[in-house]
């Protein structure tokens, strides 16, 4: 195996060897890096030229600049990484740095949104295959799939933000809107929950009363300006979370991974009221110390409550305390939307990675991240949710007429057995490979997503330094895209022979 | 299905419940959570500026750093933030005419035979440290485009100082400014008669830290300079060169070297999104009225989407019919100018042998009467500006106030109507049967150049030309210089210089391309270049303006359209045609 790796990475080497040096080659014949400069009747237009030829090392023949660069980055071996400046002398590892934040800030959350969403749609569709819900989400994610990025990015900022801000300045919703808002997501879930006529009908009924009364009750109270949770709802929620992933992956007959999860529950409701004075002024380091620490709660509850499920008991105990702890951390932030709106008014912005300024306390800085952050996210995850579900579709419709299914389905298993044990495992094993990949490309950044949100990540570097034909900041950007795609192929493949035995033969 | 209705009615139980509970809001009034500071005030004097924040974005690039002086930070990204931080004697006003900063000091010609210019600076102008500006810091700023280390390869000399105005100013004014140590007044003298004078940068950065961080004194700085003592000013030269340079994006340079000299100082700088501006508390002038200016590193087209959204609150976009459209679509909350801005559009002939209309000027003739100036206006630019015309010159623009007695007097409106008749009988008088093919380059992609070569071609093909669209993403890195063209359609930026034009329309100027070559010409321009007489310079320019018609050097054919928008609520937002941009007056902008 270790052979194999080294072989592999070898290789890869040489590949990013190579391919350096053609981008290089191209992105220096792109175009003429003093364009700018030849229609200026400015009086110093030669010094200017002359100090644009100096720095970018114009007057060099084009091997010796890439030499140079070369050398640069192989200092990067030694500790010593010069990646070259671009051509305002700006340093092109600290441009590197600071854009590979924004980026990682802009696509974490949308790709693992993707994912979750994808997956679960997927195999919603592949269970409900050829129904309406089917055809309607095929429909759906094909059109995301298809939308050009800046249209929908206009209509984003002006739906999601423009008229969003101008609505929560005064939140109305009228009796008509509410209707109409409930009839959509009745008619939705009812075809997600499937089933006979009449279970449809009450289903549909159920959701549009409850989306109705709820819309007109939020209203009513004012809730949209100075929401809050409380500390039934986070409890309720995360019980009913509970006994969901209990009922769907073990099966409400195993008794222990029951109570173990619920244990949790109880364990997460004392915490959350003692904790409440710590979480008033938290930081990042806190949280990330106390969501550990919630795992490591709720292993300790399933390891206790075990017996003969232990494994299983861990696993969803700890699920449940983080799903837990998300809610206790949503509930800290819902409550400061009311202080976050008068320090700015209209929230959603159609610009920027942070407020210039902005001064509130963690959660309201927390939340201005989050405004900033929530429509590239959606553009990104609607766009990327395709792919996803597709697949996932395909596989597990391919995994669910395997023979192996039709037995466990004939020894009288039950269905969410057959599909939670048996289909879905396998069916992730494609799946994995695509997110590997998915991931080494969403390094690279969205370049047009960053550039209509103005978020100057990878991708804008990326592109500036082409229009200016400038291949300093285009080769970094290089390195870090073709460096990932190399490390994740390798990742996905050792991934692959980890999950599926035989290929490891 | 037993198991599912157990769980249906678990979800409506619970869903009830949420209904009931969710309805909690959180009490506004019980724990204050918006008490947090709002903006922390960034206290001025008590009249001073406010504590609000200005929103504006130039354009997604980074600011650069401090000394925007350099070859590589020169640029109106820079500028426009760094303008507001050091002000010098003179500014440019909305019309693009330059003015005296009487705040800052004061400049008067005293002498014009020798030229001699005085400068007094204002008594109280400190910089923001408080240390007095003075002439040490002229001193310098002349030091910094004086001196040469040594030779290229090809004769040229190196800079000591990696300068932006080259050696040019160290040449006009070869003994530098006289004064003395620490005072207010000093005087330049010019060799030669220099109308640019008043757009001469006489002090730029601060002298004393120049010298503090080089480790030598003011004093020995000054004897150095007076010595001309190459090795002893170098490591001043080596701190002017990076040490006011900001590699690293969103560290700000240490307060104590990035001295301030205007209304304005750096508050903060967040990399990649957008630097900020506060008031400098020790600004002698007029107090900012704006306590915050904040500048967004945001696309442009971006620009109007964020502006509606309060994302930014001044606007100078990509002036195109679909963002006047979009703008105009928002309403009364924002305000919208249009403008010409100091770019202009030209058709330039080639002059050099074997380009179709080098040699006869009948034919050139004929190619100016079938451009379709007028159409191409209308259709092109009319639709962002509507009252866009033509231009008749090259060297003052329709917005400026001679412009109308130079036109009249230099051109009799041969060329404003298209004349097809009148072109072919021109061609049949060069002697020429065959159509004459014209290559009008451009750089692509540029869809404006392209619809207006195709403008061309509609009209000229029917008087017996034919117009080869030579459009060329290599356009200005080969064509241009190799000559490699007939008609050459791109635009010259404006720089508000008397004199720059000499460059391109003298014989051996450095940017006469076209290989045009009049001595009539040249005489003028040496004329104009060497009086400091307003009068004699406009009859300079008229001469050369009627003899580039008559030789038909090339065709003018409009200044490219600006649009700016802000938010309605915004006071005294003027727009401006020149460099500056629309902030050449942001201290006076308040809400």
């Amino acid at each position: 195996m270790t052979r194999y790796i080294l072989r592999r990475l070898a290789i890869s080497f040489g590949v990013l060897f190579v391919g350096s040096f053609l981008l290089y080659i191209m992105v220096i014949n792109s175009g003429d890096p003093l364009e700018d400069l030849r229609q200026s009747t400015a009086s110093n237009r030669d010094v200017l030229i002359q100090g644009r030829i100096d720095t970018m090392g114009l007057d060099l023949p084009w091997y010796q600049r890439y030499w140079d660069w070369l050398t640069g980055v192989a200092g990067c071996f030694t500790g010593n990484c010069d990646l070259g400046t671009d051509q305002t002398g700006t340093d092109v590892l600290s441009m590197l740095e600071q854009a590979a934040t924004a980026t990682l800030r802009l696509v974490t959350i949308a790709t693992f949104a993707a994912i979750i969403i994808g997956i679960i749609v997927g195999i919603l569709t592949a269970i409900r295959q050829y129904s309406g819900f089917d055809y309607a989400v095929t429909f759906l994610t094909f059109l995301f799939f298809s939308l050009p990025v800046f249209w929908a990015a206009v209509l984003l900022k002006e739906y999601g933000a423009i008229r969003f801000n101008d609505w929560i300045a005064d939140p109305q919703i009228s009796v008509l809107q509410a209707f109409i808002v409930g009839a959509v997501l009745a008619f939705i879930l009812q075809a997600v929950m499937g089933g006979s006529m009449r279970r449809r009908l009450f289903t549909a009924g159920a959701t549009g009363a409850f989306s109705v009364i709820a819309l007109l009750y939020f209203t009513y109270v004012g809730w949209w300006r100075s929401p809050a949770l409380g500390p039934v709802i986070v409890i309720l929620v995360s019980l009913a979370f509970a006994v969901g992933l209990v009922a769907l992956f073990a099966g409400l007959g195993k008794r222990r991974v029951l109570y173990a999860t619920l244990t949790t529950v109880g364990v997460g409701s004392v915490l959350y009221f003692a904790l409440a004075p710590l979480l008033e002024e938290p930081n990042w380091w806190l949280l990330l110390g106390l969501l550990v620490s919630a795992v490591v709660v709720g292993l300790v509850v399933g390891y206790f409550w075990g017996g003969y499920s232990r494994g299983q008991a861990m696993a969803m105990s700890a699920i449940t305390a983080v799903f837990m702890a998300g809610m206790t951390f949503a509930d800290h932030l819902v409550y400061a939307w009311h202080g976050f709106l008068e320090l700015k008014p209209r929230p959603i912005s159609t610009i920027g990675a942070s407020t210039p300024n902005f001064q509130g306390d963690f959660w309201e800085t927390t939340l201005d991240w989050g405004t900033q952050l929530i429509l590239p996210t959606i553009l990104l995850t609607l766009i990327s949710v395709a792919t996803y579900s597709r697949y996932t579709r395909s596989s597990m419709l391919e995994t669910m007429n395997q023979d192996y299914v039709r037995t466990a389905r004939s020894k009288g298993l039950s269905e969410r057995t057959v599909i939670t044990k048996h289909a879905f495992r396998n069916a992730l094993i494609p799946i994995t490979t695509i997110i590997a990949l998915d991931f080494a490309a969403l390094i690279g950044g969205a370049v047009i997503t960053e550039t209509v949100f103005g978020w100057n990540g990878m991708g804008a570097m990326f592109r500036e330094g082409l229009d200016h034909v400038d291949p300093n900041p285009v080769m970094a950007f290089f390195l870090v895209t073709g460096t990932a795609a190399v490390v994740m192929n390798l990742v996905a493949d050792l991934a692959y022979a980890s999950l599926d035995p035989r290929i490891r033969r | 299905m037993k198991i599912n209705r157990k769980i249906l009615g678990g979800v409506a139980v619970l869903s009830a419940a949420t209904l009931v509970l969710a309805a909690c809001t959180s009490d506004p009034e019980g724990e204050e959570t918006s008490e947090s500071p709002t903006a922390e005030a960034t206290t001025g004097s008590a009249a001073g500026p406010n504590d609000d924040t200005i929103l504006i974005s130039v354009g997604e690039d980074e600011w650069a750093g401090y000394n925007n002086m350099t070859p590589d930070t020169y640029s109106t990204y820079n500028s426009v933030v760094n303008d507001r931080v050091r002000e010098t004697f003179t500014y440019f006003d909305e019309e693009s005419a330059i003015q005296i900063n009487e705040e800052f000091g004061n400049v008067e010609l005293i002498s014009e035979d020798p030229m001699v210019v005085e400068y007094t600076i204002a008594e109280d102008a400190v910089w923001s440290d408080g240390t007095p500006i003075t002439y040490d810091d002229a001193l310098l700023t002349w030091a910094a485009q004086k001196f040469a280390d040594g030779e290229n390869e090809d004769g040229t000399p190196v800079q000591l100082f990696n300068h932006v105005g080259g050696l040019d100013y160290g040449e006009r004014v070869p003994a530098g400014p006289q004064g003395e140590p620490g005072g207010k007044t000093f005087t330049v003298e010019y060799t030669n008669p220099f109308p640019d004078y008043l757009l001469t940068t006489v002090i730029d950065l601060p002298a004393h830290v120049a010298a503090e961080q080089s480790g030598v004194s003011l004093e020995d700085m000054a004897a150095a300079i007076a010595a001309e003592d190459i090795e002893a000013l170098r490591p001043v030269a080596e701190f002017w060169n990076t040490g006011w340079l900001s590699p690293v994006p969103g560290e700000l340079p240490d307060p104590s070297i990035a001295l301030s000299s205007g209304p304005y100082t750096y508050g903060s700088w967040e990399a990649g999104q957008s630097i900020t501006l506060v008031p400098n508390e020790n600004w002698w002038g007029t107090p900012p009225a704006t306590g915050n200016l904040t500048f967004r590193f945001a696309a442009a087209d971006t620009h109007v989407q964020a502006l509606q959204n309060g994302d930014l609150n001044v606007i100078e976009p990509q002036a195109t019919v679909d963002t006047l459209s979009q703008l105009e679509a928002i309403g009364d909350a924002v305000t919208v100018g249009t403008y010409d801005t100091l770019i202009w559009e030209h058709l330039d002939i080639n002059f050099k042998e074997g380009a179709a209309l080098a040699e006869s000027q009948e034919l050139r003739e004929a190619f100016a009467m079938c451009v379709p100036r007028q159409l191409i206006v209308d259709n092109l630019i009319a639709p962002m500006n509507p009252e866009a015309g033509i231009m008749n010159a090259r060297e003052v623009f329709p917005f400026q106030e001679n412009y109308e007695e130079i036109v009249s007097a230099s051109y009799d409106g041969r060329y404003d109507e298209v004349d097809i008749e009148g072109a072919a009988a021109k061609i049949a008088e060069a002697g020429v049967t065959e159509p004459v093919q014209v290559r009008i380059g451009y750089n692509t992609p540029n869809p404006r150049r392209t619809d207006i070569v195709a403008l061309i071609k509609d009209s000229c093909d029917q008087a017996g030309f034919e117009i080869v669209d030579n459009g060329n993403a290599d356009f200005f890195g080969v064509d241009l210089t190799a000559g490699d063209f007939d008609v050459a359609l791109y635009a010259w930026s404006g720089s508000g210089q008397i004199a720059s034009g000499q460059n391109i329309y003298a014989s051996d100027g450095a940017q006469n391309v076209t290989g045009y070559v009049n001595e009539d010409v040249d005489a003028a321009w040496d004329a104009l270049t060497s009086t400091l007489d307003p009068e004699v310079q406009k009859e300079q320019t008229i001469i050369i303006e009627g003899l580039l018609w008559d030789t038909l050097f090339g065709i003018p054919l409009f200044a490219h359209p600006g649009v700016a928008a802000w938010d309605s609520t915004i006071q005294g937002v003027v727009p401006t045609p020149s460099q500056s941009g629309i902030v050449w007056n942001a201290e006076e902008w308040v809400r």
